[in-house]
């Protein structure tokens, strides 16, 4: 691959969390503070050195209470630096890294921290319950006109659908899907931080209530407190850095009709984006030492085991069935830190950074996969996606 | 069962005459004037042609059921459940799929590939929103 690629001139040199619980009983605000402190010390930086902020969502826009927190100047103020680059967005979103692996490529930064914040675990705690998309609107606007209106009142029941198709294509069972909650509830109990840690077993799972056929209460990601900070910084700086993680390579493409109900193939998702991102290196899906694939639902993971070439198209349930290929001794250990559905539901890819980033430096404590030199990280799928390989440095 | 309770639709230029037919009980889409394409959401402009004159075509005929989920999560005070909901194609229609409820069959009867009739009913905010009608004895 004798091309060069920009984000192989980016490295990602810190992450840092706050508390994270169902419910952490301190401001967004002070939590975003903890996460982006954390994170710059972790990339044994300073504060001064930091001169990019990028969060997400920008401008506080939200769908659901507790989806979005704080403001980026009311951080940059906190931080008192001076920024050259700055990003606040919903949209192009593909990765949490990668609008800052650009501002750094290109030399309009240094040093970026970006972050997430999250208080729906709080917020559904005040609403009794998980509560509906779009609720703290009083009027369905854009892609939500179509959902809302007819009753598909949460994620749950805009991506069920997705799930119902899938299975029918391929023959695949929740008897085999279960496998990943069910796992990765097994990974989260060696994960001090992740919010649920109890075992899980497949009985439990296919006794759960059903929240949107076929999508039950153990394939939905638990809505938390937390924040989730990422530095990234330019590989000229690597010097500076602690312990640094290179970006090998990324992508983030959108080919299919951008909204839940309206893509074209629900059997099918990611493929775009995961052939551009194979696309920019030589490394292939053998390769991959351990994978941190989004999964707000376990469908989502299904998607990218799929559409990354981990297994074949439709052969995701055989592939999870068991649990064996995707644990920790595993072929391909599968969100190590529990993933949304059992660390919690950090969002956008930002718990999914920060344990691949730890996995290749060998910090990841008790469930650390040996010899990790290779992680994969995605985000979403459907009509927002990203997908990035991350080696050790 | 009552689909009035939920979240109502903010009414754009493009969506508006969507709901006004809805209201009629007619499902419109989009069709452009210059190559026929059709396509829903309304969006002003032809995704073939990328032509900007699109006019209101009314479909009629019977639909197929792509895929569906029941819902079974209150997620809002006093909403009914549990209800199917349904994503909607016309063989005659290419490009258009439509999200609704389906009455006229228990919600776990629903299944990929049935025939559905286009249909409509009250929904949030006085609003008339897709509600297709399984058809007897369709396979």
């Amino acid at each position: 691959m004798g091309t060069e690629r920009f984000e192989q001139r980016a490295v990602i040199s810190g992450v840092g969390q706050s508390a994270i619980g169902r419910q952490v009983d301190r401001s967004g605000f002070q939590l975003t503070l903890d996460a982006i402190v954390a994170a710059i010390d972790d990339a044994g930086l300073s504060i001064d050195d930091i001169d990019g902020l990028a969060m997400f969502p920008g401008g506080g826009k939200a769908n659901l209470p507790g989806y979005a927190s704080g403001n980026l100047y009311e951080v940059q103020d906190a931080l008192r630096i001076t920024t050259t680059w700055r990003q606040g967005q919903v949209e192009g979103m593909s990765l949490p890294f990668y609008g800052p692996a650009q501002a750094v490529a290109t030399g309009e930064a240094r040093h970026v921290v970006i972050w997430r914040t999250v208080k729906e675990g709080s917020a559904a705690r005040h609403a009794g319950g998980r509560p509906a998309y779009g609720s703290i609107h009083p009027e369905a606007e854009g892609p939500l006109a179509w959902l809302l209106p007819v009753g598909a009142l949460s994620p749950a029941c805009q991506i069920a659908p997705f799930a119902t198709r899938y299975m029918h294509e391929y023959g695949v069972t929740r008897e085999q899907l279960a496998w990943i909650p069910v796992t990765q509830r097994a990974h989260a109990a060696l994960n001090p931080a992740a919010v649920y840690r109890e075992p899980l077993s497949v009985e439990d799972y296919l006794a759960s209530r059903m929240i949107s056929s076929p999508i039950c209460l153990y394939d939905c990601d638990v809505p938390a407190d937390g924040a989730t900070a990422i530095v990234v910084s330019t590989v000229e700086a690597a010097a500076d850095l602690r312990a640094p993680v290179r970006i090998e390579a990324m992508a983030g493409v959108i080919d299919g009709r951008p909204s839940w109900e309206q893509w074209e193939d629900m059997g099918r998702v990611g493929y775009a984006t995961a052939a551009a991102m194979w696309g920019r290196t030589d490394l292939r899906p053998g390769d991959v030492d351990v994978a941190q694939l989004y999964d707000g639902f376990t469908i989502e993971a299904v998607w990218w085991l799929e559409a990354m070439g981990f297994c074949g198209t439709g052969e995701a349930g055989a592939f999870v069935e068991g649990g064996e290929r995707i644990s920790l001794g595993g072929e391909l250990p599968l969100n190590t830190w529990g993933g949304q559905l059992s660390g919690g539901r950090l969002h956008a890819g930002f718990g999914h950074t920060a344990e691949a980033v730890r996995q290749l430096r060998g910090e990841a404590g008790e469930r650390q996969v040996r010899g990790a030199e290779v992680a994969a990280v995605t985000n979403v799928g459907g009509y927002e996606a990203g997908a990035a390989l991350l080696t050790r440095w | 069962m009552t689909a009035a309770v939920g979240i109502p639709p903010a009414v754009t230029e493009e969506t508006e005459a969507f709901w006004s037919a809805a209201e009629q009980g007619r499902l419109v889409v989009e069709r452009c004037e210059a190559c026929g394409t059709e396509s829903f959401p309304p969006r002003g402009m032809c995704p073939s042609c990328r032509g900007r004159s699109m006019a209101a075509a009314e479909i009629t005929d019977r639909g197929r059921i792509y895929s569906f989920t029941i819902n079974y999560q209150r997620w809002l005070p006093d909403l009914e459940v549990p209800f199917a909901l349904v994503l909607v194609e016309f063989p005659e229609h290419p490009g258009v799929r439509v999200f609704g409820r389906i009455r006229g069959c228990a919600p776990e009867e629903v299944a990929i590939g049935d025939e559905v009739e286009v249909g409509f009913e009250p929904g949030p905010g006085g609003f008339a929103i897709p509600s297709f009608v399984a058809v007897e004895g369709a396979a």
